[in-house]
């Protein structure tokens, strides 16, 4: 992940506590997501940004995933994601995020 | 329990997959705040 | 109206840059600040190919021109470990250039004597390029002598220089030109010059491969992502001239254009508009690339044991001129662009640039052979998490295409492999961006290969922190029409678009004669008609009316599909005024009601295409005429604007009497197509006894939604001043933009409740279950069987069971389809079918 955005979720961890944010994503795969949802739970699996280290188990989700679109506004999502749904995988999207949540989320 | 209600949301968009705003228009509707929004490019 | 300008001739280069990726790409660069010691930059070193690698790799011989993308989708992938037998460093479009002799063109690019070269690496290099078959004696003498190693060292470790590599050596520097300026750093000069070398190159491959001379250059635009200036106009710009100075472009002069990676498709648009406009003659759109995104990916490629593929820097330029006659057009009339209020979502973007410009134009998104879009290789994308680009592009046009009905979602895979093609670009953001296609393109459309292909450009300006935004534009390349601009005085005098009408009428009762004899009543009228012979005439016509050799056709016993029928134009006896039948020919559906509903909008469009400006309605009393009337009425209450008529008889109204029609109190009069074609002949055939049609326009245009073909219908019995009417009627519909006018009129009976209005008049007449054996009775629409060459017609079958009797047959696996045949309404299947389909179509009680 971005560093900038790591220094940003960081920040935003501490400003408001961990257990009040949640992360949504909006990556175009499995393994790009699993990699950001490690970073802001696990810590940067790259030792490169400033989440290294600092294991922050927040929420987080892909936009495309169930809970999170059973929430949303049916014709917003229908608007803004739907068409995406037909280009991206979203079931390894799916396992990739569920395997990190089980994992490393502590919400 | 809803997981977007009355939270802070974080937004890590992709220029590819789901750009930021787009999920940031989403999300408001499900009662999050969003503190944050931004859109990844790897290209 | 000026002619669109042309792609006359296109360039690309790639520079090989291994010591570029370990010292200037920016993820190294961000990793040596962060992380010294990483694995990542030891083990960096072993991942770099050799020259000769990067000249074999498949993706990289595509993009100089010696292979082409289908070759490149033929390779297994991944392509990493693939090699082109026999690849070379010179390709029809540029050429792959190794890294020392790239270092010696930075050098000779730089005039403010900032690049110094080691001696005898400086001496090496000279030798090497004057072997060159582009550079000449006005770049070669701009190489220095060379300085002494220790000079370098020196500068390097004291003076805030950047050091440039060779093969792990250290063989020159970048000095900075400013102590405190920090736009003018060694670091931001080793960028630019980089940048500036490799955009003299491509325009030197451009100029070559397009055939001009230099001297003939007006204009130049650099769209690459890099910015020059001081620190007091930081991005003050203009790297197009300098490097048209390098490159010898002597009358030239021109300016950069910005928008990331979407910049060069910006260019590409403003380039055709200047020339189309007559400023220019001939405008460069070209960039080079630098060294910043070099290795971009390399910690996954390196994690995953593969070879760093960002090792080369991209360039690319292409010539738009002036209309030659032959050349691709760049149609700048159909041009999308994501708009300040567009909107984010990928269907918002994709819409934007798109659906909505062929929309405008009257083209689906199948119309267009190949997209280009985001051409990265996925080689060096996929490993990364990026996934693939170009397949994700395609994907997201085809669902796009899913969601507004005009192809099945099982198509999807189809429409990718047919209208997109692999990535072959290095991932340089605006190298990349649409354009890499251009030279292919070019070819593939002057080779018939493709109609037309679509340039899509798309920038993340939010990278520039100034705005969320995302942007992008796009253009459609086509055809040439055949026409050359500046052409002499005589054609000056014509009018820009002079529409030219096929006849084909194979088969006339009055003789093969009256076609020519049609033909030539119409250009005396000042139309311009050909006539189309032979048994395969159909044929031969559409693929006129394809090829655009023709924009309108007029024919006799053309099959229609269902939901197209034709409006008939005639002069009615009382009071000589013109009247349209709506319909004639044709089924514009099934249903009674609904296709008489649809009627009135085809002849509205046929009307208003003709030059009525507010044609006015009337339906003729017929069986169906009131529920018709409820129906338009509801229309109007929508909103769609119906101007209804009113009989001339004492009690008035909407619903016509025989004596309305004689006297043509409405424009146009909606009936069905068997009424309509009774009438059509009476009007046509009154004053000879019948057997010759001698007045009027003929049965019309076939009018339907997404009907995009101009196809008149004439009869056997049509004499030639009814052919003549038929080539006026078709000129007109041409020039006043029939299918624009039937889009809106679509459009705005849409927004009135077209759909809603239709599905409350529908009524089935018969089950399609009805007789099966053994079935189990359902209404569940059938699937439909594999599509198969249907010749063979059924015909007796009523117009409003045609689409069920289809269903019939799919329901017991046979495909079938439905069209109107000369006397009527037909189920067409395969032949070994027919006897079967029969059998059915009777214990169903279709037919007899």
């Amino acid at each position: 992940m971005d560093l900038e955005n790591q220094k940003r979720v960081k920040e935003y961890a501490e400003q408001y506590g961990s257990e009040n944010l949640v992360v949504l994503l909006g990556a175009s795969e499995g393994e790009a997501a699993g990699l950001a949802a490690e970073t802001v739970t696990a810590g940067d699996p790259t030792y490169a940004g400033p989440l290294a280290g600092v294991s922050l188990g927040l929420k987080v989700y892909h936009i495309c995933e169930p809970e999170i679109k059973a929430e949303i506004d049916e014709a917003v999502y229908e608007e803004q994601v739907s068409m995406m749904e037909m280009v991206l995988d979203v079931e390894d999207i799916i396992k990739e995020m569920s395997a990190i949540r089980e994992q490393y989320t502590k919400y | 329990m809803a997981i977007l209600k009355d939270k802070k949301v974080v937004i890590i968009g992709d220029r590819d997959g789901i750009p930021g705003p787009a999920i940031a228009d989403c999300a408001v509707t499900a009662g999050g705040e969003v503190v944050f929004s931004s859109t990844e490019c790897f290209v | 109206m000026n002619r669109n300008a042309v792609i006359k001739g296109t360039g690309y280069v790639l520079v090989h840059g291994p010591d570029f990726v370990i010292h200037n790409g920016t993820t190294q660069t961000t990793e040596r600040v962060v992380n010294p010691s990483s694995e990542y930059l030891t083990a960096l070193p072993g991942h770099l190919r050799s020259y000769d690698k990067a000249v074999n790799y498949p993706p990289n011989q595509v993009y100089i021109g010696n292979l082409i993308p289908e070759d490149l989708a033929a390779y297994e992938f991944p392509w990493y470990d693939k090699e082109v037998p026999g690849a070379e460093r010179y390709g029809r479009f540029g050429e792959i250039m190794p890294q020392d002799e790239f270092l010696g063109l930075v050098q000779a690019c730089d005039v403010f004597d900032l690049v110094f070269l080691e001696k005898d690496f400086t001496a090496g290099v000279k030798e090497k390029l004057s072997a060159h078959p582009l550079l000449d004696d006005s770049i070669l003498s701009r190489l220095k002598d060379g300085v002494s190693y220790e000079d370098i060292k020196s500068y390097v470790e004291e003076k805030h220089a950047e050091p440039l590599y060779n093969q792990g050596q250290l063989v020159g520097y970048v000095k900075q030109a400013h102590d405190i300026d920090a736009s003018l750093s060694a670091h931001v000069l080793l960028e630019n010059l980089v940048y500036k070398a490799s955009g003299v190159l491509a325009l030197l491959h451009l100029i070559k491969s397009s055939g001009s001379a230099k001297e003939d250059i007006d204009y130049v635009i650099d769209c690459s992502e890099e910015a020059c200036g001081d620190m007091n106009q930081r991005g003050g710009g203009n790297f197009a001239k300098a490097e048209a100075e390098i490159a010898g472009l002597v009358n030239a002069t021109g300016s950069d254009t910005r928008g990331f990676c979407a910049a060069p498709a910006h260019a590409l648009i403003q380039a055709a508009a200047l020339v189309k406009s007559g400023t220019y003659k001939n405008v460069v759109v070209f960039a080079g690339g630098t060294t910043a995104k070099l290795g971009m990916n390399g910690k996954d490629h390196v994690k995953k044991g593969l070879p760093i593929l960002e090792d080369v820097i991209g360039g690319f330029g292409a010539l738009i001129g002036e209309n030659d006659g032959v050349s691709p057009e760049v149609n700048t009339d159909i041009a999308g662009r994501h708009k300040v209020g567009t909107g984010s979502s990928p269907q918002a973007v994709i819409s934007s640039l798109v659906t909505e410009p062929l929309e405008k134009a009257g083209l689906k998104i199948t119309d267009i052979g190949k997209y280009a879009a985001e051409m990265q290789n996925p080689d060096v994308t996929k490993p990364a998490g990026a996934g693939d680009v170009p397949e994700a592009n395609y994907k997201m046009i085809a669902a796009l295409g899913v969601k507004q009905g005009a192809i099945e979602r099982s198509a999807i895979g189809d429409f990718v492999r047919d209208h997109g093609m692999p990535g072959w670009a290095p991932t340089q953001g605006h190298i990349p961006s649409g354009v890499p296609y251009l030279g292919f393109a070019a070819e593939d459309i002057i080779s018939g290969k493709i109609e037309r292909a679509m340039i899509i450009g798309k920038g993340s300006l939010f990278l520039g922190r100034m705005t969320n935004l995302f942007d992008g534009v796009s253009v459609v390349l086509q055809k040439n029409s055949g026409r050359r601009d500046g052409a002499s005085v005589a054609d000056l005098k014509e009018p820009a678009v002079r529409p030219v009408i096929g006849i084909a009428a194979e088969g006339s009762e009055l003789g093969r004669e009256v076609a020519y004899e049609g033909a030539a009543l119409a250009e005396r009228k000042g139309f311009k008609a050909i006539v189309i012979e032979g048994e395969d005439a159909h044929r031969k016509m559409e693929g006129m009316l394809g090829s655009g050799e023709i924009q309108a056709a007029v024919t006799m016993h053309y099959p229609f599909p269902i939901g197209v029928s034709t409006v008939g134009r005639v002069m009615t006896p009382a009071r000589g005024k013109e009247l349209y039948l709506a319909t004639t020919t044709g089924a514009s559906s099934a249903n009674r009601v609904e296709g008489m509903v649809r009627n009135a909008i085809y002849g509205i469009i046929a009307a208003k295409a003709s030059g009525v400006s507010k044609p006015t309605v009337g339906i003729a009393n017929i069986d169906g005429a009131r529920q018709t009337e409820k129906a338009l009425l509801a229309l109007k209450e929508g909103g769609y604007d119906i101007n209804f008529a009113l009989s001339q008889r004492a009690d008035g109204g909407i619903v016509m009497r025989g004596n309305d029609l004689l006297t043509a109190s409405a424009d146009i009069m909606v009936m069905d197509p068997l009424t309509g074609n009774l009438m059509m002949k009476l009007f046509s055939a009154y004053t000879t006894g019948g057997s010759y049609e001698s007045t009027g326009y003929g049965y019309g245009p076939g009018i339907g939604e997404g009907y995009d073909k101009l196809v008149l219908i004439v009869s056997r019995a049509s004499g030639a001043s009814v052919i003549a009417g038929a080539v006026e009627y078709a000129d007109q519909l041409v020039k006043n933009h029939w299918k624009r006018i039937a889009k809106e009129e679509f459009e705005k009976a849409y927004k009135a409740g077209l759909k809603e209005i239709l599905a409350s008049v529908k009524t089935r007449t018969k089950d399609i279950d009805a007789g099966l054996p053994g079935d189990e009775v359902s209404s569940e629409a059938p699937e439909v069987p594999c599509k198969e060459i249907v010749t063979s017609e059924i015909h007796g079958i009523e117009v409003m069971d045609i689409e069920d009797a289809a269903a019939c047959l799919w329901k017991q696996g046979i495909y079938a389809e439905t069209g109107m045949g000369c006397t009527g309404p037909v189920v067409l299947v395969n032949e070994v079918n027919e006897a079967k389909s029969r059998e059915i179509l009777v214990k169903a009680g279709f037919i007899k």
